[in-house]
């Protein structure tokens, strides 16, 4: 192993410092429930009949999301030291609903204790920006980079807020309900990452002087049926020429 | 691309694409690098160049039509898709299915498992050059896929399962094709550890390559055999147990190190425990029913229909609406081949699905890979690459 890979993947901690011992019974739901909801002034969801979700108001999301998260991570009885997945939803079209139009449910689970708990947040349609936590859970960099593509809210804070399902020139964000299904975009050249790739060095101390010719990669045909001639001719040319390895199946 | 070192030296560094069309990403993935001779100075992922709006297109039917897609989630294992997402369903509707539905279902499910660790663990050993692997489990394969053929008509995406049950129950013969299967399986692994467990190409070019350790692994949500091979003894079967896995004699194959060969053997062991779970869920298959009575969810007798009014109305609303979970949200998960497998549904009352967010278990494993590649060979980085499983039709949705 050399040097650089402890700067991606840290090491200063020995796989074995993972105790291995049985799962601890966790909380049931409603002491999870009774523990969080006076400390932060979380709500339970009557929506979700099955598990516990507490829910975070619109307004308070910005001051106490990060904080409300890094307890859950830390407190010593909680623990819960795995995000799952964030789930966004738009209720713009669901019956009968009251309140703000998004809504994201962070799904946390416990390795230590035997218990799980849904935050949800709620977000108003004309300021749809919460706080990244992406500086707690590693995974939440990639998960709410895909919040943002598919549903459209931003996350102050986040080191790179790209679309990573859709291609970088697609307009709009698909899951909203008012995005129709059959809508069609032209799409041409792919993402050259090269911003992404510099930041990677400058993170391992190396300066950047010259970006130089790089290597475009191969125009995407099979994305969203978009046609590789679409795209500049120039770039087309470049790409082209210089064969990106994965172009000629090698 | 010139760059100045840490240490202030000049230096040239070659940027290269591998992918998004490379044999070496098993799929559609893209791994753009910056390089130093061979070795991969740093390196950053694209996804979703297999995208094809999973989510928004199961906004469109009914939750019946569903049930198709999953198959295209993770198509090395489809039933275990087909299972996950009838599974959260049903807790919807807080129905159990019957005894024998949750005992094949065990069955499918684990040698759904053996399957998808087969095709894993053998490509795996392609992109280091050990052909032969590849043989000997192909061949297994195959033939766990003739029982596929057989139990539904289909090979690769089964929709074996329906909510409330199964498709159709077991043909007959089937126990005896599944105990003949299992020793084919229990030979082809032998016969693979017998290839690479004292290989020193083998070990030399998966020992200390690509280290996670646990509380990376955790922090990056990893879940399934690749958390396991950090060292971190989860595994839902175990730990939050559903369709009875508590009442199984089975071992959780835990790693020490974290790196690439411990991600391939765990794989190899896990395949041994599958095979005795299937063994033990046999000799409980019991005869009964495969669909449960609730009539929100499973059609009528056809005698009945043909006889009584209730029964024809039932049939006509379940086959023209299909079925409608109640209104709210729930999130159900299992332990796939790859990882934990969850379903976040909500549902507005209605027959289609108003939002399903799919928590695919590879993603978290892909979020970490290029940081775990830096630093690496980028020969290594394709033996990697295969360690972490990584199913672009579950990735990209």
């Amino acid at each position: 192993m050399s040097s650089i890979a402890g700067a991606g993947i840290s090491h200063e901690t020995d796989v074995r410092s993972w105790k291995r011992e049985p799962i601890k019974p966790g909380k049931s739901d409603d002491q999870l429930e009774a523990a969080l909801t006076e400390r932060f002034g979380l709500t339970r969801d009557a929506k979700d009949r099955w598990n516990l979700t507490l829910v975070l108001a619109a307004g308070k999301a910005k001051a106490q999301l990060h904080e409300v998260v890094q307890f859950l991570r830390d407190s010593p009885d909680l623990r819960f030291d795995m995000l799952l997945d964030l789930a966004s939803i738009d209720y713009l079209s669901y019956p009968n609903h009251r309140g703000p139009r998004f809504a994201i449910v962070y799904l946390f689970k416990s390795l230590v204790f035997r218990h799980r708990l849904k935050l949800k947040v709620e977000i108003d349609e004309d300021d749809a920006e919460v706080p990244s936590i992406h500086d707690l859970y590693r995974i939440a960099d990639w998960t709410e980079r895909e919040v943002f593509d598919q549903m459209g809210i931003v996350f102050s804070g986040h080191p790179n807020l790209k679309r990573i399902l859709n291609h970088h020139e697609f307009v709009g964000h698909p899951l909203r309900k008012d995005y129709p299904c059959q809508k069609r975009q032209k799409l041409s050249i792919n993402d050259p990452m090269v911003d992404q790739l510099e930041a990677r060095l400058k993170h391992y101390g190396y300066q950047v002087v010259e970006s130089g010719e790089v290597h475009l990669g191969a125009p995407i045909a099979a994305k969203h049926q978009s046609v590789a001639e679409q795209g500049p001719v120039d770039d087309q040319k470049k790409a082209n020429a210089h064969g990106a390895v994965g172009a000629g199946g090698v | 691309m010139k760059v100045l070192t840490p240490e202030g030296d000049r230096l040239d560094l070659m940027t290269l694409n591998m992918g998004p069309s490379h044999p070496a990403t098993h799929g559609t993935l893209r791994i753009f690098a910056a390089l130093d001779g061979e070795t991969m100075k740093a390196a950053v992922c694209e996804m979703g160049y297999l995208h094809r709006g999973f989510e928004k297109m199961t906004e469109q039917g009914t939750y019946s039509m569903v049930l198709p897609y999953t198959d295209r989630l993770n198509y090395c294992s489809a039933m275990i898709n087909n299972i996950g997402f009838c599974k959260a369903v049903e807790k919807m509707f807080n129905v159990t299915v019957p005894e024998r539905c949750i005992t094949l279902r065990v069955i499918l499910m684990e040698l759904s498992r053996i399957i998808d660790h087969l095709v894993c663990s053998c490509t795996n050993l392609v992109d280091l050059g050990a052909l032969t692997n590849f043989w000997y489990f192909f061949n297994t394969r195959e033939e766990v896929y003739k029982i596929w053929e057989k139990l539904c008509g289909q090979r690769l995406t089964n929709t074996v399962t329906r909510i409330g049950g199964m498709y159709r129950d077991a043909y007959p013969g089937f126990e005896s094709d599944v105990q003949k299967v299992l020793g084919q399986i229990e030979k082809a692994v032998a016969e693979v550890r017998g290839l690479i467990e004292r290989n020193k190409i083998f070990i030399d070019r998966t020992k200390d390559v690509c280290v996670v350790s646990a509380e990376e692994a955790i922090s990056y949500g990893w879940t399934g055999p690749c958390l396991r091979a950090s060292g971190v003894d989860r595994d839902m079967r175990k730990d939050e147990p559903y369709y009875g896995y508590e009442t199984y004699q089975f071992d959780t194959v835990v790693g020490e190190t974290g790196d690439t060969y411990d991600r391939i053997m765990i794989r190899l062991y896990e395949m041994l425990e599958s095979a005795s779970i299937v063994r033990q869920a046999l000799a409980r298959l019991k005869p009964g029913p495969v669909n449960t009575s609730d009539a929100r969810l499973s059609l009528p007798d056809r005698d009945r229909v043909y006889h009584d009014m209730e029964a024809l109305i039932n049939s006509f609303k379940l086959i023209y609406e299909g079925v409608r979970p109640p209104p709210g949200e729930c999130y159900d998960a299992l332990e796939a081949a790859n990882g934990e497998l969850g379903f976040h549904i909500t549902s507005d009352g209605g027959t289609n699905p108003y939002r399903i967010k799919v928590r695919p278990p590879c993603f978290t494993q892909y979020a970490a890979f290029g940081p775990m590649c830096e630093g690496e060979m980028i020969a290594d980085a394709a033996a990697t690459l295969g360690s972490i499983n990584i199913i672009a039709g579950e990735l990209d949705r």
